[in-house]
C-alpha cells in the first residue's frame, strides 16, 4: 500500500501562517505616540482543524519596504548613467504621489502641478543666486512659494469643474513658461537660472560621490513624499473626503451628515502644493540649474503616461508608473523617438484592457474570477434543483432543498403522464377508482401546497350552482375567485378544477 | 482697426471654429474628449502632401498645364485629407470608442487613449517623415484682391470661403438628415436617445468620421498657409479644445462665437506693436481663464444643474 497523499486545500494553500500559542494573550507593539499598529495582523480560526491562527491582513507595508530597500541597497552599486536614472525616478515619484493626492484624493483635476514644481523651483533658485541666500533655506522658501501658488490656483477651482479646472490649470502652466522665457535677466540662458547652490559641492557635481549623494537626497525626497501621502490619504482628511469622493449624490449626502468636504480639498490641495515646492526646491538643487522646460506640455504629459500607467488615485501606481516611463524613456535612450511611442502604446494598452492601471489589475483580475465563479455555478445548477445556489445558502433548512428538488423530479415525470385519454378517463368518472398514471398524478395534487390551492364555492345553499376559487395561504386573506365561469354540477366542477391543476402542472 | 486685419482673424476663426466644432460635437454625442484631434490634423495634412506629390506628374500629363489642372489638384488634396481624416476618425473609434464605451471611467479612458494615440502619432510621424516640413501646393494660386484698398491673399479668402462651405454643410447635415436628427438626439440626452432605440455604437461612428473629416479639412485649409509638419496638429488642438471649452462644451454656435473672439483677440495681439506673436499664446489664455470665471461653462454652455 502506498503512502497516501495530502493535498493542501483552500484558497491560499500557499500562505504563510503563524500558529500562536491559544493560551497565551496577545501583545502587539503600537507606533510611538498613536494608538496605530505596525502591522495589520489578525488571529482567526481555522474552519477546518479549529487551530488558531495568525495572518497578516494587509500586506501592502511588506511590499513597500521590500521595494523600497532593494532600491536603496542595489543603486550604489549601479553605473553612473542608472544612479542618475534611480534619482529622476525618485523625484518623479514623490511629485507624482503629490499630484495623485491632488487627482485622487481630493479630487480636483489639476494640470498645474509641473508649474508649482516649477515655479517653486525658480523663485528658490533666484533667491539663492540672486539674494545670496544659503542652500538650506531654499528648502524653505520652496513650500512657502508652493503654499502660495496653490492658495491662488485653488480658489477657482470651486467653482469651475472637470475639464474647464483643467484647461485653466494647463493656460497656467503655458502662463509661467512664456513669463520665465520672457524675462530680461535671463535672456542669455534661455531662460534658466543656473549655478544655483547645493547639497552637493560643487566639485562633486556630476561624479560619483555626488551622484550618489543626489541618489540619497532624492530618496529621502521620496520617503517624505510617502509620508505626506500617508498622513494625508489614511487619516481623517483622506476619510472625510472618500465619503465625497465618487459621485454628485455623495457630495450632496456628506454636506447633509456635516462633512465639510470642499474645505478639506483645499486643504488637501494646499498641502500637496507646499510638498510640491520642496520638490521643486530640491528639483533646482539636484540639477544645480533649472529651465523652462520643467513648464512644457511634453513634460507634463509624460508625468501623466506614468500615473496613468501605474493606476490613477493609488501611491503605488504613482510610483511603479514613474519606474516603467522612466526605465523606458531614460534607460533605453538609443531607441530615439520609438521609446515614446512605446510609452504611448502602453498607455494605450494599459487603459482599454485595465480599469486602473497595472495595479489595480489584481484587483480586476479577482472581480473576473468571481464573476466567472458565480457564472459557472449557475450554469451548473441551471437545470437541477429549484433553488438556485446563491439562495442556498440562505435557506437555513437543508431539508427545504431536497424537498424542491424531489419535487422538481417528481414533476417531470408526471409531465409525461399526461395524456388526452388520461383528461378523459378524469372527465368520466372524477371520482373513484383510477387507472395508475391518474391516481400519481391526483395524489400529486392532493398533497400541493396551501397557497394557491383550488376549491370549489356552491354560490347558494341547495343550489347547484359551483364557483372555482384559489385559497390565499394566508391567514385571514380571504380566497379570490379565479373566473366567472360557473358549473352546473359538482362533477363539472371537479373537473375544472383538475383541469386548472394540469394547466399548472405543464406550465411549471 | 484695418480690413487686413479683419481678414486674417477671420482666417483664424474658420480655422479654429473647424477644430473647435469637431471637438464639441464629439464631445456632447459620443461623450468623448478627443485629444487626437491633433493628430488626425497632422495626418491628413502628410496624407493630402503624400497624394498630391503622387498625383502631380499624371495630372501634369493629363491636364497641361491649365486652370482645369489646378482644380484638380485642389480635388485631390482635398479628397485625400478629408478620407486621411475619416479613417483617422475610424481608427479612433475601433481603439478609444467601441473597447470601453460601456465600461466603468468611459470619459476619462477615452481621453487618456486618445491622448496615446496623439503622442503616438506624433512621434511616429517624426520617426517616419522626420522633423522637416513639408509644403503643399497652393490650390488657391498666388495673388491678391484689391479690395477697398487692402489687398486680401487668395488662401486667405479662400479658407474663410471654403470652412465657411464646410460648417455650412455639416450644420445642414445635422440639421436635415435622418442621420444627422440621432447625433442631435444623442447630443441633447443619450439615455433618451437609447430609449427610443437609437444605437450608441452604431451612430458614433459616422460622429467620429465626420469630426475627423473636419479636422482633415482644417489641415488642408490651414496648409495653405504654414507647412506640415508632425508637430503642427498641437497648436490647432490645443486651439479648438480651448475654443470648445470657452464656447461651452456641446453648444456649436458657442463654439463658432469662440473662435471668432479668439481669432480677432489673437489678431489684435499679434498686432499691438509692444504685445506682439510671443504673448498670443498667453493673452488668449488670460482671457479664456476670464471668461471661464464669469460663465464656469463657457459661453454657450449651460450648468448641469440648470439642464437638468
Amino acid at each position: 500500500m502506498t503512502d497516501k497523499v495530502y493535498y493542501k486545500v483552500g484558497r491560499r494553500p500557499w500562505e504563510v501562517k503563524g500558529h500562536p500559542d491559544g493560551h497565551a494573550s496577545r501583545q502587539r507593539s503600537r507606533i510611538p505616540f498613536t494608538n496605530r499598529h505596525w502591522l495589520k495582523w489578525r488571529d482567526v480560526h481555522n474552519p477546518k482543524t479549529l487551530q488558531r491562527e495568525r495572518v497578516l491582513v494587509d500586506k501592502k507595508p511588506l511590499w513597500w519596504s521590500i521595494g523600497l530597500s532593494l532600491l536603496l541597497v542595489i543603486t550604489p552599486f549601479l553605473p553612473n548613467s542608472l544612479i542618475s536614472v534611480a534619482s529622476i525616478f525618485c523625484i518623479y515619484a514623490a511629485i507624482n504621489i503629490l499630484w495623485t493626492l491632488i487627482v485622487g484624493t481630493a479630487g480636483i483635476f489639476s494640470l498645474a502641478t509641473l508649474a508649482v514644481v516649477g515655479m517653486s523651483g525658480y523663485i528658490a533658485a533666484a533667491a539663492n543666486v540672486y539674494l545670496g541666500v544659503p542652500w538650506p533655506f531654499m528648502l524653505l522658501i520652496g513650500p512657502a512659494v508652493g503654499l502660495a501658488a496653490g492658495a491662488i490656483l485653488a480658489a477657482p477651482s470651486t467653482r469651475l469643474d472637470g475639464l474647464y479646472y483643467a484647461l485653466l490649470t494647463m493656460g497656467v502652466a503655458e502662463i509661467c513658461r512664456v513669463f520665465v522665457s520672457q524675462l530680461r535677466a535671463l535672456t542669455p540662458t534661455g531662460g534658466a537660472i543656473t549655478q544655483v547652490d547645493s547639497f552637493i559641492p560643487e566639485d562633486w557635481f556630476l561624479q560619483r560621490p555626488g551622484l550618489l549623494l543626489g541618489f540619497g537626497g532624492a530618496f529621502l525626497l521620496l520617503l517624505g513624499a510617502l509620508l505626506v501621502w500617508r498622513l494625508v490619504n489614511s487619516e481623517r482628511l483622506g476619510m472625510i473626503l472618500r465619503a465625497a469622493k465618487t459621485s454628485r449624490e455623495d457630495e450632496a449626502f456628506s454636506e447633509a451628515v456635516g462633512i465639510d468636504f470642499r474645505r478639506a480639498r483645499l486643504l488637501v490641495f494646499l498641502i500637496s502644493s507646499a510638498a510640491l515646492g520642496v520638490v521643486g526646491a530640491f528639483y533646482a538643487m539636484y540639477y544645480r540649474s533649472i529651465s523652462p522646460t520643467i513648464f512644457s506640455l511634453d513634460q507634463l504629459l509624460l508625468l501623466f503616461a506614468m500615473m496613468v500607467i501605474g493606476g490613477l488615485g493609488r501611491a503605488e501606481g504613482a510610483v511603479v508608473g514613474a519606474a516603467i516611463v522612466i526605465l523606458i524613456d531614460k534607460g533605453l535612450i538609443e531607441l530615439g523617438p520609438l521609446r515614446i511611442i512605446l510609452v504611448a502604446a502602453i498607455m494605450l494598452l494599459v487603459t482599454i484592457f485595465a480599469r486602473e492601471g497595472f495595479t489595480g489589475s489584481r484587483d480586476q483580475f479577482r472581480d473576473f474570477r468571481k464573476r466567472k465563479a458565480g457564472e459557472r455555478r449557475a450554469h451548473r445548477t441551471e437545470k437541477g434543483g429549484e433553488a438556485m445556489p446563491e439562495e442556498a445558502t440562505e435557506i437555513l433548512d437543508k431539508q427545504e432543498l431536497y424537498y424542491r428538488r424531489f419535487n422538481k423530479r417528481l414533476r417531470e415525470r408526471l409531465k409525461l403522464m399526461v395524456t388526452p385519454e388520461l383528461i378523459e378517463e378524469h372527465r368520466v368518472n372524477p371520482l373513484g377508482h383510477h387507472s395508475d398514471a391518474l391516481a400519481r398524478i391526483l395524489n400529486y395534487f392532493r398533497r400541493g401546497e396551501m397557497a394557491d390551492k383550488y376549491v370549489i364555492m356552491r354560490l347558494k345553499n341547495g343550489e347547484e350552482r359551483f364557483r372555482i376559487m384559489a385559497v390565499s395561504g394566508i391567514k385571514g386573506m380571504p380566497p379570490r375567485i379565479v373566473d366567472d365561469r360557473e358549473y352546473d354540477a359538482l362533477y363539472d366542477a371537479y373537473h375544472a378544477v383538475f383541469l386548472l391543476r394540469i394547466n399548472d402542472l405543464l406550465e411549471s | 482697426m484695418d480690413l487686413g486685419l479683419i481678414i486674417y482673424a477671420l482666417n483664424l476663426a474658420a480655422i479654429y471654429s473647424l477644430m473647435a466644432i469637431g471637438i464639441s460635437i464629439l464631445w456632447s454625442s459620443v461623450g468623448m474628449i478627443n485629444m487626437a484631434h491633433g493628430a488626425t490634423f497632422a495626418v491628413s495634412g502628410y496624407a493630402a502632401w503624400l497624394a498630391t506629390a503622387a498625383m502631380k506628374p499624371i495630372i501634369a500629363t493629363t491636364f497641361g498645364n491649365g486652370a482645369l489642372a489646378s482644380f484638380v489638384m485642389a480635388g485631390t488634396l482635398t479628397s485625400a485629407s478629408l478620407v486621411a481624416g475619416a479613417l483617422c476618425g475610424a481608427i479612433i473609434y475601433a481603439l478609444a470608442f467601441l473597447p470601453i464605451h460601456d465600461k466603468p471611467n468611459y470619459p476619462v479612458r477615452s481621453l487618456i487613449i486618445t491622448l496615446a494615440l496623439n503622442i503616438g502619432t506624433v512621434q511616429g510621424l517624426l520617426w517616419f517623415f522626420g522633423p522637416r516640413s513639408q509644403g503643399l501646393p497652393k490650390i488657391f494660386g498666388f495673388g491678391r484682391w484689391e479690395v477697398w484698398g487692402t489687398k486680401i491673399r487668395y488662401d486667405q479668402a479662400g479658407t474663410i470661403i471654403g470652412a465657411t462651405i464646410i460648417m455650412a454643410l455639416t450644420l445642414a447635415w445635422l440639421r436635415y438628415s435622418r442621420r444627422g436628427l440621432e447625433v442631435r438626439a444623442m447630443m441633447q440626452n443619450a439615455e433618451g436617445a437609447a430609449y427610443s432605440g437609437i444605437s450608441r455604437q452604431v451612430t458614433a461612428l459616422p460622429v467620429l468620421m465626420l469630426t475627423g473629416a473636419l479636422a482633415g479639412m482644417a489641415a488642408a485649409l490651414l496648409s495653405q498657409t504654414i507647412f506640415v509638419s508632425p508637430t503642427s496638429g498641437v497648436i490647432p488642438l490645443l486651439k479648438g479644445l480651448t475654443i470648445a471649452l470657452l464656447g461651452g462644451l456641446g453648444s456649436v454656435p458657442g463654439a463658432v462665437i469662440g473662435a471668432l473672439l479668439i481669432g480677432f483677440l489673437e489678431a489684435i495681439i499679434g498686432a499691438v506693436p509692444f504685445l506682439g506673436q510671443r504673448y498670443v499664446m498667453f493673452g488668449t489664455f488670460i482671457f479664456i481663464i476670464c471668461v471661464l470665471i464669469i460663465r464656469p461653462r463657457g459661453i454657450g454652455g449651460l450648468l448641469d444643474d440648470t439642464r437638468e
